[in-house]
This record gives structure tokens, sequence and C-alpha cells, in this order.
């Protein structure tokens, strides 16, 4: 068995008198795609807040490769190398693609006075990036985020994320609003990602496509975990929709 | 659409149409007027648009942040008040009077990004704000009257706005700021790091903030410049005036909005350019200018600066849509 990446152990969180999630421990090898599924309130995105940063967890523990952390905000979580990708993607939609990529560790060039930016080395590392990531077509990487589409937005996304090494990439709901090209375009990110050494937790409304990718599907249902290792390859979609409803047994 | 041709970058760059409307208006003020083209009008438009020029420039960073700054006509009527009530009332030479009103306007800019950043309370209710407070100081320490500053002989008024003189054109150096403040800030919003945080911040700060991008601190930081230069240009303007009125600058910070707006840069932030607002300014100070030449009535002049400004606006959210028609 590959070596476990990350491990959040017996997760607590209440909003007001709701209990959102409850002793939930999850985790996540490396070069590991996990499926995290369930029903609208079932926990998943307050799950993934606490682990990206942006919620803090009222009792817990985080743990990357084995040593416990401290997730304080999302500045943190990116320093651990957790990058999260969100349904909107997170980009600024007036600069451009390298800028993008870059922004918020620029690279810059001469003297510190001067806060140059490197616009070539940005320029030059987002066409590979960009080719990494599957997209084919020929952009130019000084294009605004604006003048993408909804998939072309993610592959920047999921780009920046492997670049700044991040070693668990989370996808939030990354193919709402997208048609069918690009979510197979997200699907093979995805993919490509972790066969290049990222570990995914993968978030969707959509089985189908977590079936497409994942190798290891975790279920919550009313802020706790239900299943924890369904192998898509060993069940049906039926079967994996039952116990999210909760009408397994 | 993603075409590289240098012609269709030039034309589809924001700065087009203004330049295009600037270049428009020398044009027929020049056929229309004689006098248009004399070093003596160039000569008059030279003196005052450099101040009003400055406060811009720290407007277009502070507007392309997502912010802006309804104070910055009170400050720029305010800090020259304060440096030369220190100075004629004998407690401080200039020099220091000038550092105390700079430093009194790092004050205001902090007071307004703190309010803005920490607070949440949008930019125009604490600018309008501190508009009142700073104004109201003013008149309140002068009694309403307006200081004298012939009263020094001070070198420093000579670097500010000494008068000097080109092959038959009358230029104060406060051009030359004008000009070097421009490249400086220039090359900030397009050049650095610092830039691209400023524009990030203006169009996802969110996003932004969850990269690292210190958005209140750049935010505060630009408040501060705004308030900064915006005093610096009331100083300019009270040493070549040879006055000091509390009430100078009063409703600048709509005609400094309008020429950023009018240059390209975003009212809503994420996108704002240097160049377009020094476009912008001479195109509202040449209109002031030319019109009366002409011989519109000057209160018509009014009319021409709304039309630019709504005719401007039409042609940035038309050249917005069709050139980053996202999905």
């Amino acid at each position: 068995m590959a070596d476990e990446l990350v491990r959040m152990e017996r997760i607590n969180k209440y909003f007001g008198r709701v209990q959102a999630l409850n002793d939930v421990t999850l985790s996540v090898r490396q070069n590991e795609i996990v499926g995290l599924l369930g029903d609208n309130g079932a926990g998943k995105s307050t799950l993934i807040k606490i682990l990206s940063g942006a919620l803090r967890a009222d009792s817990g523990d985080i743990y990357m490769h084995g040593s416990k952390v401290n997730i304080r905000n999302t500045t943190d979580a990116i320093a651990q190398g957790i990058e999260t990708i969100y349904q909107d993607s997170a980009l600024v939609t007036q600069l451009s693609i390298a800028r993008n990529l870059f922004l918020g560790r620029e690279p810059v060039k001469g003297a510190r006075f001067f806060d140059r930016l490197d616009q070539n080395a940005m320029n030059d590392a987002a066409r590979e990036l960009l080719k990494k990531v599957g997209i084919t077509k020929e952009i130019p990487p000084t294009t605004p985020i604006s003048a993408l589409s909804g998939g072309e937005r993610q592959a920047v996304a999921i780009a920046r994320a492997m670049h700044f090494e991040s070693e668990l990439i989370i996808l939030d709901e990354p193919t709402n609003n997208l048609g069918v090209d690009e979510t197979q375009g997200v699907l093979r990110f995805v993919r490509n990602a972790r066969d290049s050494g990222h570990s995914c937790i993968f978030i969707a409304h959509n089985i189908y496509h977590v079936f497409q990718v994942v190798d290891r599907i975790i279920v919550l249902r009313r802020g706790k975990k239900v299943a924890d290792d369904i192998d898509p390859k060993q069940t049906t979609i039926e079967a994996v929709e039952r116990i999210i409803t909760g009408m397994a047994f | 659409m993603r075409s590289n041709s240098l012609l269709h970058r030039l034309i589809s760059a924001p700065e087009f149409g203004p330049f295009v409307l600037l270049v428009g208006e020398i044009v027929v003020f020049t056929a229309r007027s004689p006098v248009f083209l004399s070093p003596g009008n160039i000569s008059n438009l030279l003196a005052f648009t450099p101040e009003l020029g400055m406060i811009t420039l720290g407007m277009t960073l502070l507007m392309t942040s997502g912010e802006f700054d309804l104070s910055v006509g009170s400050v720029f009527g305010f800090a020259p008040v304060m440096m030369w009530t220190f100075y004629n009332a004998h407690i401080t030479s200039l020099e220091v009077g000038f550092l105390i009103a700079m430093v009194m306007a790092v004050a205001v800019g902090f007071a307004n990004g703190w309010l803005v950043t920490r607070l949440k309370i949008p930019s125009f209710l604490v600018t309008l704000g501190m508009l009142l407070v700073v104004r109201g100081t003013a008149l309140y320490i002068t009694d309403g009257f307006p200081q004298r500053t012939w009263t020094s002989d001070s070198a420093l008024m000579k670097v500010i706005v000494g008068e000097f003189s080109v092959g038959g054109l009358r230029i104060f150096a406060s051009l030359l700021w004008f000009i070097l403040f421009a490249v400086i800030l220039g090359y900030v919003l397009t050049e650095t790091k610092a830039g691209n945080w400023i524009q990030a911040a203006g169009g996802n700060p969110d996003a932004a903030r969850a990269r690292g991008v210190r958005v209140t601190y750049t935010k505060i930081v630009l408040f501060i410049l705004t308030a900064v230069i915006s005093a610096y240009a009331g100083v300019t303007s009270s040493i070549r005036v040879s006055a000091a009125n509390p009430n100078s600058g009063t409703g600048y910070e709509l005609e400094v909005i309008a020429m950023v707006v009018i240059g390209g840069t975003a009212l809503t932030g994420g996108r704002g350019t240097i160049i377009g607002t020094v476009i912008g300014v001479l195109i509202l100070r040449t209109m002031r200018d030319g019109i009366v030449l002409v011989g519109v009535p000057g209160l018509a002049y009014n009319i021409f600066i709304g039309a630019i400004i709504l005719g401007m606006m039409a042609l940035h959210s038309w050249l917005e849509r069709r050139h980053h028609a996202g999905t």
C-alpha cells in the first residue's frame, strides 16, 4: 500500500447547535484519487473547507505525512501543499493566464527594489504548463482569463496546482456548468495529475464523473462517514446511490 | 478573435478610443481657433493640468484595486493650509511644515484605508465622511480665510513649482514632477509584482487573498498614496497661485474620477491604465480650454464633459464585451 499523504482525524464541527461533522476521519494516500460523495448537507463542503483552511474545526487533527499540521487559513493550506479548486476556480478574470498562475508568488528579476516581474519567465512557464494539462489549442499566456471557456479556466487552476507542487489537489464540483467536452477535459487533467505524482480529492454531484476517475469512494451522510473504501471497479452506481441516501440496510 | 497583429492590438487597447478623441479635439480646436496652439495658451494649459493630473495618477492605482477616494479634493485644500499656517504663525520652518502636512495626509489615507478594509465600510461612505472632516478642519483652522504663500523664499518652492521658459513656453517644475510620477506609477502598475497585486485585489479580492496576496495591506498603501499625492498637488497649487485657500479643490474628486474612467480604468476595479488616465486628463483639460476659445459659452462646458463621459463609458463597455466575451 502506498504511503499516507494526509489524514484528518476525528473532525467535529458545529454550526450553532447543528453538528455538521461528527467524528469524521479521512485519509488520502499518495498518488490516489479519492471521490467524496454525499447528499446536500452531508458535510462534504464543510470537511473540505476545513482541510483547505477556509473553516476551522471545533475539534480534531490534521496530519500531513504523519506529522500534525496547523491549518488556520488558506495560505497555511497552500504552504502545506493543499490546493483547492472551486467551481468558479478562484481566478482573477481581468488578469492574464500567466499573471494568474503566478499570483502571490510572482518571479521577480533584477534588483529587489525595482520589484520587476519576470514576465518572460512567467509566459514561458505558462506555455509549458498549458501543454502539460492538455490544452492543445494555441492560447497565448497573455490572454485574460475572461476570454477563456469554463473548461479552460479549470485547466488553468489545475495547472497552477501542479506547477506549485501541491501534493493534494481538492476539486470541489469542478465539472459543474461545464459542457461535455470540457468535462472530459477536466477528468483528463485529474488523471494527468495523478500520473505526475499528485493526490486528489474529487467532489461532484455527478456520480458518473466520479466513477470515471477515482480510485476509492468515501461517502458522508448527515455529518458522519458511512463508507470509506468503496472501489468503483467492484461496485455499481446504484449501490453507491443507496449508501448516499441511506437505503443500504 | 485572438489575432496578434499589431494594428488589432492597438485598436483593442482600452487607451485607443480616448486617444482618438484627444486627437480629434486638438484638430477641431486648432482648426476653429487661431490661438489654441499659441505658446500662451499651451502654457496656460500646462500650468494647472499637472496639479489635477497628479491626483488622477494616485486615483488610477486606487481604483484599479477596487476602491476610490472622494476626499482627494479636500486633502488638496487642507494640506497647503496646514503647511502655510504652521509657517506663517512662525511655529516651524516651511520645510518642516511641508513634512507635517504630508504626514497628516498619510494619516488621512491610512484612516480611509483602515475604515474601508478593516471595518468593511464601502469606500464611498468612508471617503465622503473624510471629505467633510478634512474640509471642515481646513475651514475651522483658517476661519475660512486663505493663507498667504508669498511670505517665503524657500528653495523648496522652486523645486516643487519653479518657473522656467522653454522656447517661448512658460513651464512649471510641477509638469516635470507629474511626468516623473506618471512614469513611476505606470511602471508600478504594469511591470511589478505590486502592480499584479493591485490588479488582483480589484479583480477578485477573495481569489487574490487565497493566493497569499496581502489585499488589505495593498489597499491601505494605495489610500495613503492617493492622499499624499493629493496633498502634494495642493501644495504645488498653493505656491503657484500664491494663496492657500481652505476651499480650493472643491469638486475635484468627481472631475478626477471622470478623467480616470474616461482613460479606460474600470470603476469596479481590476483593470487600470496610467497612459489612459494621462490621456483622460488631457481630454477634459483641453476641452475646458478649447471650448471657450472656439466661442461656446463657458456655462455649456459641463454638457460636453458629461457627453464625453457617457460616450467613453459606452465605448469601453462595448469593447469589453467584444474583446473579452467570456462564457
